[in-house]
């Protein structure tokens, strides 16, 4: 038994692996994944919010989310649209294996883009990240969450332009529900329950903790819990509708 | 003895939505057989391959691949299996050998066995001098032989082709044929889905015929062919073409007639008496006989007299559907 679970896992990396050689480098992911996210930045800067702690965390979040996201529509959909999603398909491996190689190879891509960001941000903005393991953690699972999020979007859609517009649909209002480049609690009382709903802002509370706190809060550890939670979630929706989509 | 079988297939039935692609299909392949699928487009070949391939469920019936059924045990079923899509289905952005590499991975081959297979396959197939091109640069041809090559990188004891031919030169489309042939004398079963009547004929032990996603008959080739021997063929050219088709067809002993080029194909009840009445014909109508040959009937005669469909259009429709972007 276990060694099946080893095999299943080791095929999942074997995707992931082929996914980053293949899509980590075209041009789409940047667009999405660097300038989106540096451009809102930005027009919340000339806006006045300045302040480094606020700002980092939330720009780090959205270089994942649209990063991860950007990546699946073209790993998943390019291929379905190519053929060779059929590859996948035809091989020994099951649909929850098949969505978690694609979500690794999201997760590594907004990893990557995240740490390669969020140190060299944070020293030139002045911030300093109080807890860097903890900072770690909530972007390696924000990364798996928000890839995950993409995976189901690129298993229902048929087309890349349809997953950008689907995963639009639910990235922006994210972006200006979920207390990016504002506190929380600056929102009206009805937008701060809508903003529970939203992985984002679990994703940037997270983060601004750990740039914050030194210690692990118990705020840290439910945001943590209910990133995973939405993954968890999201693969296996996703392993359903391509299931369901094959028959 | 019997042979055992490689593929058992049991009212086997699609519907998408209120079409019915397949229609109660029954057939076996016998294992180390060449079985072909012959049939128009649209007719539920692909379907078929499909669903026993795993990739889309039947609505009702079953079937069992090398043993195993496809929809209680469909990743066994995918791993004594290779699949070779119509389109190619490998990745243009990677060279051949990380094409077969990942292949290899996804198949559960050993680590240590990896670059030996793909060396022998890339060999086989003609590729090896270049196995670090991107696939991309590759001919359809070549592109064709690299999804077969991928098909097998495990072994597999089936191997399913869709159209393995379909839109190749005539050089790539024998080089796949002989393929083929040499796997399946080394041991493989195949299950292929064609258009092409030729294909069928030169290539299949046994083929169903297959229209409106209902199989017609089941048998090999020749047996078709001797189906439909009660009219016997002449094929004969005049030193004229023009206006004859009309004035042969008048001709009481013919019961049917085709042009084929500058030939006629003279459908007979009996070629011996037939033959001294065309003399004569050709004499009272001042017209050379340039050949004329008694032929048999052949595999697209017995395909046309079973399903009534014209080879011609069949192949033509398939053209026009590639073109438009329908791969049915």
């Amino acid at each position: 038994m276990a060694r099946e679970w080893y095999k299943e896992i080791a095929k999942a990396f074997y995707i992931a692996k082929k996914d980053a050689k293949v899509y980590y480098f075209k041009a789409p992911n940047f667009t999405y994944g660097l300038l989106i996210p540096v451009s809102l930045f930005l027009a919340f800067a000339m806006a006045g919010q300045m302040n480094p702690r606020l700002i980092v965390p939330g720009l780090i979040s959205l270089m994942v989310l649209f990063g991860t996201t950007s990546i699946e529509a073209v790993a998943v959909v390019l291929e379905k649209q190519t053929g060779t999603f059929e590859r996948l398909l035809t091989a020994p491996i099951s649909y929850v294996t098949l969505v978690f190689g694609k979500t690794l190879a999201g997760f590594f891509f907004g990893l990557i883009l995240a740490a390669a960001v969020l140190f060299p941000l944070a020293a030139v903005s002045g911030t300093i990240v109080a807890n860097p393991l903890l900072a770690l953690i909530a972007v390696a699972i924000t990364s798996l969450a928000f890839s995950a999020l993409g995976v189901l979007v690129s298993a229902y859609a048929k087309w890349v332009p349809e997953a950008q517009m689907l995963s639009n649909f639910l990235r922006f209002p994210m972006v200006f529900l979920s207390g990016t480049f504002v506190y929380l609690e600056t929102l009206p009382s009805q937008l701060q329950i809508v903003a529970r709903f939203l992985p984002l802002t679990y994703s940037v509370e997270a983060l601004r903790l750990s740039v914050g706190e030194s210690a692990v809060t118990s705020t840290y550890l439910i945001d943590i819990a209910v990133l995973i939670m939405f993954t968890l979630a999201m693969m296996v929706l996703a392993a359903k509708i391509l299931e369901k989509k094959s028959g | 003895m019997p042979l055992e079988s490689a593929i058992e297939v049991s009212n086997l039935t699609k519907y998408y939505g209120d079409l019915c692609a397949v229609d109660h299909v029954n057939f076996e392949v016998k294992k180390g057989e060449i079985f072909g699928f012959l049939g128009p487009n649209g007719a539920g070949k692909t379907t078929t391959l499909r669903l026993l391939t795993g990739l889309t469920k039947p609505t009702s019936g079953s079937a069992k691949v090398a043993g195993h059924d496809i929809m209680a045990e469909s990743i066994k079923v995918r791993e004594c299996v290779g699949v070779v899509p119509e389109v190619s289905n490998i990745y243009d952005e990677m060279s051949a050998w990380d094409n077969l590499i990942f292949a290899s991975q996804l198949y559960g081959v050993p680590n240590d066995q990896r670059a030996e297979r793909a060396n022998e396959l890339l060999g086989l197939f003609g590729l090896y001098e270049r196995r670090m091109n991107r696939v991309g640069t590759f001919s359809r041809g070549m592109k064709r032989r690299m999804t077969i090559a991928a098909a097998l990188i495990h072994k597999p004891s089936i191997l399913f082709l869709d159209e393995p031919t379909t839109g190749l030169d005539v050089q790539s489309s024998r080089m796949i044929r002989n393929l083929i042939k040499e796997l399946n004398k080394s041991g493989s079963t195949v299950f292929l889905t064609t258009h092409y009547i030729e294909e069928a004929d030169q290539l299949c032990q046994r083929v169903a015929i297959i229209s409106q996603g209902r199989i017609v008959t089941v048998d090999s080739p020749e047996k078709l062919k001797v189906s439909v021997e009660k009219h016997q063929i002449i094929e004969v050219s005049f030193s004229q073409v023009e206006d004859l088709e009309r004035r042969l067809t008048d001709l009481n002993y013919v019961n049917k007639i085709t042009q084929v080029g500058d030939k006629f194909r003279l459908h007979v009840e009996n070629t011996s008496e037939a033959i001294p009445l065309l003399v004569d014909f050709a004499r009272e109508n001042e017209l050379k006989i340039m050949s004329i040959n008694t032929l048999k009937p052949s595999l697209e005669d017995a395909f046309v007299e079973i399903t009534g469909i014209a080879a011609e259009a069949m192949a033509s429709e398939k053209e026009q559907a590639k073109k438009g972007g329908n791969l049915g």
